[in-house]
């Protein structure tokens, strides 16, 4: 072995270290069960406040509350850093495998998400190949950036008076990426964003609207049956895809159809959404945009930040399996836990007194964006090239200018999930 | 019972002693060792758990896995003939102490 002078991939890699170590917050050992607090509860959340910006509510919960029991939503809610980031260091106490799971019965199967090892490692170890940064740059970059090229021109068609940078360049961008890259071979676009949309509905059905329910089951049908026959095609003619990879892995077919809906429901709107939270970043934010566009290096922290600062996936969640204690809080075996780490990566205690703020150039920290522990997203490589090498930092080249259009307003939605369903956009 | 010794950039050395067949990553995180994230778990899927093993150690060591090998071209701290992965070495018979450097970050 010797020293070694090839780069990450991705930009990551050596580069100029902040002057401070890193300072996790550490939490030593086992739980104190002496002395645990009395469970706070919370009553005064409210879901129309979290739909259109939840950043307050998780602001009162972290300091009044970081770890409470939520009577609305039948869970313990966790939204301070080190109560997250605990969570995700022990499976056996806080288990992903959770009752009654809306993801299970949106794609009926049981995806790697929602297992914990060694089942999920079974699942999981055999599509890392894929998804780590060598391939992604050496077979996916170039399709990411074929693909960025084809919407690109089609949000140039629509014109900077009429531009939605979701509708025309974002979502059919995240949908083409995930077909190629997941090997969906001939799907077009829209059937992808289809299927995505009802696995995410019904993911997030917790009202049990039977009409989610039905949509999930039709696409459910149709995806099952294509996965059925790309089984075998890949077999016979392996690729770098995901389905090739669990194609070849020897792993049960039904576990193949599990991954690959979770596949679909999961790295769609999640890509999609970063490529309309930058240009929205960096549009609030032009002092920042004048310095990433006179330093492209700077791209990667532009990602990095936001998503950290705007978390596409705002909460998921664990169950306990034993009582245990959580921050001190006690917490009996069999509770819903959200891991909120929309409002983890807020947390001032692990990014500072300016955690609310939009700063490329803060002091580098881990975040749970992309969660953290075993199930790390899968495809944060692949997001971080698509989305933040490729898809924004071309959509800046082809168009000087790009702006958020402050005549046409654009909508946030969602709290579980959050992102820009319309974001109008204008150029020079 | 297997020791690793944990040595900061700034000189300060904590000494852990582990169960057989813990690794490096593990040990440090569920001692709070600062420094160490292993933000994937443990499945060479990020960088995060990047240490500096003394040259003392070297032979002791298992072969650099391709993954491995892959994952530490994204170290965020130089990337030297001393590093590894903390996730891909575990403490054992053929390992019944170890002494690593911190690097200066992880992110």
């Amino acid at each position: 072995m010797s020293a070694n002078t090839a780069r990450c991939p991705m930009g990551h890699g050596t580069t100029e270290l902040p002057e401070q170590a890193e300072s996790r917050p550490t939490h030593v050992g086992g739980v104190q069960h002496s002395g645990a607090k009395e469970v706070p509860v919370v009553n005064w959340l409210q879901p129309a406040q979290l739909l259109a910006d939840p950043y307050g509510s998780y602001a009162r919960l972290r300091t009044e509350a970081p770890v409470a029991w939520v009577p609305m939503l039948n869970k313990f809610l966790v939204t301070s850093y080190a109560g997250c980031h605990e969570i995700e260091q022990d499976q056996s106490i806080f288990s992903a495998n959770v009752s009654g799971s809306t993801m299970n019965r949106a794609i009926r199967a049981h995806p790697m998400l929602r297992k914990d090892d060694p089942e999920h490692a079974t699942d999981r170890l055999a599509v890392n190949p894929v998804l780590r940064p060598k391939n992604i740059k050496e077979a996916w970059a170039e399709v990411f950036a074929r693909n960025a090229d084809i919407y690109l021109d089609e949000l140039e068609d629509v014109g900077p008076d009429n531009a939605d940078l979701n509708r025309d360049y974002a979502a059919p961008l995240a949908a083409k990426n995930l077909g190629d890259l997941v090997g969906l071979k001939d799907v077009d676009v829209q059937t992808v964003r289809t299927w995505s949309h009802d696995f995410i509905a019904g993911i997030g059905n917790v009202l049990d609207d039977p009409e989610i329910w039905r949509r999930c089951e039709a696409s459910t049908e149709q995806a099952d049956a294509l996965i059925n026959e790309l089984i075998p095609h890949y077999q016979l003619h392996p690729n770098a895809s995901m389905l090739s990879a669990w194609a070849n892995s020897g792993l049960p077919d039904a576990n193949i159809a599990a991954n690959v809906k979770l596949s679909i429901s999961g790295g769609m709107n999640e890509p999609q959404h970063m490529v309309t939270n930058i240009v929205w970043a960096l549009s609030n934010h032009p002092d920042q945009r004048e310095q990433v566009l006179a330093d492209p290096t700077r791209w990667t922290a532009v990602f990095d930040e936001a998503v950290r600062w705007l978390s596409p996936i705002g909460m998921y969640p664990r169950e306990t399996t034993v009582d245990t204690v959580l921050e001190g809080v006690r917490i009996p075996a069999g509770s819903g836990i959200a891991v909120v780490v929309a409002a983890a990566n807020h947390d001032p205690a692990q990014f500072g007194e300016n955690a609310a703020d939009f700063d490329i150039s803060r002091p580098k920290k881990s975040h749970l964006a992309f969660g953290a522990g075993v199930h790390l997203c899968a495809g944060h490589w692949a997001a971080k090239s698509a989305i933040g090498q490729i898809a924004v930092p071309k959509a800046y080249e082809r168009f000087p200018g790009l702006r958020i259009e402050e005549s046409r307003p654009g909508q946030w939605a969602g709290w579980v999930f959050r992102g820009l369903t319309s974001l109008p956009v204008t150029w020079n | 019972m297997p020791s690793i010794t944990f040595t900061q950039p700034d000189g300060t050395a904590q000494r852990l002693e582990v169960e057989q067949g813990t690794t490096l990553m593990r040990a440090a995180v569920s001692n709070g060792i600062d420094g160490i994230v292993g933000e994937c778990g443990g499945q060479a899927m990020c960088a995060t758990c990047h240490v500096y093993i003394r040259p003392e150690y070297a032979d002791a060591l298992p072969e650099l896995g391709a993954d491995e090998d892959e994952m530490l071209d994204c170290t965020a701290a130089e990337r030297t003939e001393r590093s590894r992965l903390g996730c891909q070495i575990s403490t054992g018979a053929s390992l019944p102490e170890i002494i690593v450097d911190i690097p200066a970050g992880q992110v």
